[in-house]
């Protein structure tokens, strides 16, 4: 009887040491694919950069070949306001912020609302 | 000149609220439909109803339609409206929120040098 405790004993200890190794193996896997499949705004500018000009791209009324950086919505891409109103909502979307009123207008080309998306309190990932 | 100047800025302002009431009444459409389907036919109702009076240039009339708009809105206005979650009202608002700046973990599990 105590043979089979003690077998039974130690089979289970070294089945949750191993299921130890195999968590923490777990985990390190899980944190480095969480970082390659992370999608949370504001971690490289790069990133929130070609997104942005990715969006801009993608509104009809903007021709493709004008969206540079820093053209300006209203006067190189011949937006008007309600465009741009448009334009700052597909941003809130895409980012999942909330962009108030009196900053949305001063958003004038992709350079600016990158850097305000990144400078924006995000608590995406927190 | 002073008078040139006071249209101006009444135009000015005219644009503002203009830009302000769309902004909202297109977040309201949003609200209001919450599929991506019912959002797109309802967004291009509302572009078409501010494009419509776009040409018009009396600027009385024009405060006249925009207190209109904002009455409307008001009147539509969705009673519980989409909120991002992590912004304030929102339903993540103030969860777990960041530790402060001084604040750091030490990942190396009692092994300190004390």
């Amino acid at each position: 009887m105590q043979c089979l405790r003690d077998s039974v004993l130690t089979h289970l200890r070294v089945m949750v040491f191993r299921r130890q190794l195999v968590l923490t193996r777990d985990v390190s896997a899980s944190s480095s694919l969480n970082r390659l499949l992370c999608t949370a705004t504001g971690s490289n500018h790069d990133q929130v950069m070609a997104r942005v000009i990715g969006l801009v791209k993608k509104f009809d009324k903007i021709d493709v070949t004008k969206v540079t950086e820093s053209a300006d919505f209203q006067k190189d891409l011949s937006l008007d306001s309600l465009d741009r109103v448009e334009l700052v909502m597909a941003f809130e979307q895409e980012f999942s912020i909330e962009i108030p009123d009196e900053q949305a207008d001063k958003l004038k080309c992709c350079a600016d609302v990158a850097k305000y998306i990144q400078s924006a309190p995000k608590s995406e990932d927190s | 000149m002073s008078g040139a100047a006071s249209y101006l800025m009444r135009r000015a302002a005219q644009k503002e609220r203009v830009r302000i009431l769309y902004r909202r009444a297109l977040k309201d459409t949003l609200t209001w439909a919450v599929h991506r389907h019912l959002f797109y036919p309802d967004a291009d109702a509302l572009r078409e109803r501010f494009d419509a009076n776009k040409n018009v240039e009396d600027i009385e009339t024009i405060d006249r339609m925009i207190a209109d708009g904002e009455s409307q809105y008001n009147k539509w206005r969705h009673p519980d409206p989409y909120i991002v979650p992590w912004a304030p009202g929102g339903s993540k608002f103030t969860r777990n929120p960041e530790p402060p700046s001084g604040i750091e973990i030490v990942y190396d599990y009692g092994r300190e040098d004390h």
